[in-house]
């Protein structure tokens, strides 16, 4: 009688088995399906085996391209340990020994008393990126925006900084994520679609904590719109800067100063929190001049310890917006919301203009709120008080600082060059902030290139003023604002 | 008896549209609206059979300067959009226009693939070597070291060659014109758009206001080598490659090269594969069947 010899069966290692199914069609006893579950560690579904028909014939085995996907099966069972590779001894051996690469901290260098410039809104915020030690730009060419990468291009070369006018804003924000994920202080100037074009780019950059500064010189659209100013920029910047779980600061300058400050602000912020930062300004305070007072010091940045950077310090440095397990990947989610939850509780920022006796407050922002100081102006000579709330960030929205006042006003008037972007913004927040009965809010809306205009608001602010006849004192908003404010 | 259809024929000036160009005067782009024009009559198809897809740029406001159905689209994707409109209705006749950043920058990603997929498109690139709308940076065609706003200095980078990368992608016609040259910028127009499957023009359109002084349309005119003139074998793509390697230093106009034998193109592809398979097709009203099973 032959004698038959047992064959070892094989087995499976789910975690290395790509589902390709090579195994499957090699099988002569057909032992080997499709699987149907996706593996938690590697988000692949590994076939299943069912091996009552089996024979041992290895042909599986044979199939199978990956090195560990199946194996005999062996008495022992197979430990936890990660099968040895061989090739990565070196890497192993370097991550044993490895430095643990410090951050090297900015350091402020003092900067003498200079006279004050007059420039234009881009020059002023190309300045400060230099101020604040940025010397890497990237940009593509687009109407408004392009005046402040051509300072940029002009002047980087004598500070051994780097221009690189890239081939597209989608090729822009990649070199962003690179040159950030090296740790150093980038940005770009853009203006609607190509910042519509960074979307994708910045929601990997955020994924992967990674800090860059975007200036947006908001024009008008939908599609190509033309080169006129507009604000409609904020839902994208706001609500959802690229897919998934994404936030950043957005800040909202309103003169050539404020693009200088806050474009220095946003470098610091940008590496405080490991994010992006959006600079969104219009296209009419893009290229308007104004006094510029230089700060008292100029940056130099240091070195984080994440940075990818060529010494062996650095060498575990690894930047990836990947997690394929979901677990992983709702920690890091929740890891991000801890970081946005900490931006909304430091970083709202307002300015507040002849807000303290008024009972109607105009909310702008942008050029829109220079206009609206004019009409505060304007209303109060008129016997109307009048006064200004006016958002430096649009996200984080800064209720906290609108919330004291509001129960003194008897109507908000929202003025801004998009479709109620900005007071979407505004609702929001109230919402956010239990807030539920603010007083009736009116709105000044232009798009398409046109500015709201002194006039309008005037007006709009009179009738607002008018259809309210008396002061809200009401109890429950007095409670709400406090609580917001504890 | 069917009375025999006669068709009617144009004339350049029925191409031409009521809008004017908001073109600098002097810009090469009208010479190149004009031999459009020119090409179109000579094809003899309505206004209303022809699709007009530009990107954005100077150059590309050109379909609007045609009775043709105009896109003046997205910049980079006049290339993708044309498809879309040529799958749709693959018996309009699609011509696809821009400027060289345009098609070499931000759409330069989509040029290898229509080429490969070969759809019956008309590719026409108005290479200025320079950005004309944004007021003169850097294009992917610059020399390297040109001085503009955006290379102070001079740019430090090895110019796109349209010629020799259309050739490589594998483009059955890859031709180059200028507008000094007219009457020879047309015929190149009109027999690109004859050949069927994806057909490249290259054509050196000066800006007066941003460009070079010897990219100009006089300078071109007094360096122009027509290729007529120096015996090319238009049908050998090894030649055509080795000609268009003096892309930027010799200006060569007419065709570089011709597949003698056209691959088929997508559209007749996919024609053919629809009639092989109409027999067996489901009826549409029974098309829910397909999802049904027995
Ligand atoms: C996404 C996006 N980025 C940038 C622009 C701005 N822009 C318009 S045309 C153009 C380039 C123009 O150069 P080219 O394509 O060579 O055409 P030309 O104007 O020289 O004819 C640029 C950068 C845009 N419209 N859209
Ligand atoms: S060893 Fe042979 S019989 Fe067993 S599962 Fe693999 S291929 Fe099939
Ligand atoms: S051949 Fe290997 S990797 Fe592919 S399905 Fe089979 S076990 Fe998995
Ligand atoms: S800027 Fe140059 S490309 Fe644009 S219209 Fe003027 S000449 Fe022509």
């Amino acid at each position: 009688m032959a004698q038959t010899r047992e064959r070892p069966k094989p087995v499976l290692h789910p975690d290395f088995c790509k589902g390709c199914g090579r195994c499957i069609e090699s099988c002569p006893k057909h032992c080997i399906e499709a699987g149907t579950e996706i593996d938690g560690a590697t988000g692949l579904i590994p076939v299943q085996l069912r091996l009552d028909s089996c024979n041992g014939c290895s042909l599986c085995l044979e199939a199978c391209p990956e090195p560990y996907g199946l194996d005999h099966e062996s008495p022992e069972p197979r430990s936890s340990e990660p099968p040895h590779i061989p090739g990565t001894e070196n890497l192993v051996a370097i991550a044993a020994k490895r430095r643990v690469a410090e951050t090297i901290p900015d350091v402020r260098v003092p900067m003498p008393a200079l006279r004050p410039l007059v420039v234009k809104g881009t020059y002023a915020s190309a300045i400060g990126a230099l101020l604040a030690g940025c010397r890497h730009f990237f940009g593509y060419p687009i109407t408004p925006s392009t005046d402040g990468a051509e300072l940029m291009a002009k002047l980087l070369p004598e500070l051994e900084g780097h221009f690189v006018q890239a081939v597209s804003e989608v090729a822009t924000i990649n070199h962003m994520y690179g040159t950030g994920g090296a740790g150093l202080r980038c940005m770009t100037f853009t203006s609607s679609p190509g910042f519509s074009l960074m979307l994708e780019g910045l929601s990997y950059m955020i994924g992967a904590e990674i800090p860059g500064v975007v200036v947006d010189v908001m024009r008008a659209g939908p599609g190509l719109g033309n080169i006129g100013p507009e604000q409609g920029d904020i839902k994208i910047a706001c609500r959802g800067p690229g897919h998934g779980t994404t936030q950043t600061l957005v800040y909202a300058p309103a003169t050539p100063q404020e693009m200088l400050d806050l474009t220095m602000l946003a470098f610091d912020k940008a590496f405080e929190y490991r994010n992006p930062v959006l600079v969104a300004c219009d296209g009419y305070l893009g290229q308007i001049t104004g006094r510029v007072d230089l700060p008292s010091y100029m940056v130099k940045p240091g070195l984080p310890d994440w940075a990818v950077w060529g010494d062996a310090a650095h060498r575990p440095n690894l930047h990836t917006s990947i997690l394929l397990n979901e677990a992983d990947q709702e920690a890091h989610n929740v890891k991000l919301l801890a970081k946005y939850a900490q931006m909304i509780d430091r970083e709202q920022r307002a300015d507040l203009y002849e807000t303290d006796d008024a009972d109607v407050l105009i909310v702008a922002a942008n050029t829109p709120a220079r206009t609206a100081k004019g009409a505060v102006a304007v209303l109060r000579k008129q016997g109307i008080k009048a006064g200004l709330f006016r958002p430096i960030t649009l996200w984080p929205f800064p209720i906290r600082a609108l919330a004291p006042v509001l129960p003194r006003m008897k109507a908000v008037v929202v003025v801004e060059a998009s479709n109620g972007q900005l007071e979407d913004e505004l609702r929001l927040a109230l919402s956010h902030a239990d807030l539920h009965a603010p007083p009736p809010i009116t709105n000044v809306r232009h798009y398409g290139g046109i500015m709201p205009q002194m006039n309008e608001i005037v007006a709009c602010a009179r009738a607002a003023h008018e259809a309210t006849p008396s002061r809200r004192t009401r109890e429950t908003e007095a409670e709400a604002a406090a609580r917001v404010l504890s | 008896m069917k009375e025999p259809t006669v068709l009617p024929t144009y004339q350049a000036k029925d191409f031409k549209s009521d809008l004017k160009p908001i073109w600098c005067p002097g810009c090469g782009d009208f010479g190149v609206v004009q031999a459009i024009y020119r090409a179109l009559a000579a094809i003899g198809r309505a206004p209303h059979d022809i699709a007009f897809v530009s990107g954005i740029g100077c150059s590309s406001r050109i379909p609007g300067y045609t009775t043709a159905y105009g896109f003046n689209s997205v910049h980079g994707r006049a290339l993708p959009i044309a498809q879309g409109i040529k799958l749709a209705n693959p018996d309009l006749l699609v011509l696809v226009a821009g400027g060289d950043g345009d098609g070499f920058s931000i759409g330069g990603g989509h040029v290898p693939h229509a080429i490969r997929r070969n759809l019956d498109l008309t590719y026409i690139v108005m290479d200025n070597q320079i950005y004309g709308l944004t007021k003169g940076q850097l294009s992917p065609t610059s020399p390297k070291g040109l001085h503009t706003v955006t290379s102070g200095l001079g740019s430090l980078e090895e110019p796109v060659n349209p010629l020799l990368y259309t050739l490589a992608y594998g483009a059955g016609f890859v031709a180059q014109g200028t507008p000094a040259d007219m009457a020879g910028l047309a015929e190149i127009i009109e027999e690109a758009i004859r050949f069927p499957g994806f057909a490249f023009v290259n054509v050196q359109s000066p800006c007066v206001t941003f460009g070079e002084d010897d990219q100009q349309v006089k300078a071109h005119r007094a360096a122009m080598k027509p290729l007529k003139s120096i015996g090319h074998d238009q049908t050998s793509r090894i030649a055509a490659m080795d000609l268009a390697q003096q892309y930027g230093q010799s200006l060569h106009t007419g065709v570089f090269y011709r597949n003698p034998a056209p691959a088929p193109t997508y559209d007749a592809q996919v024609r053919e594969r629809q009639q092989a398979m109409a027999e067996k097709a489901v009826p549409r009203e029974r098309i829910l069947d397909m999802f049904v099973q027995k």
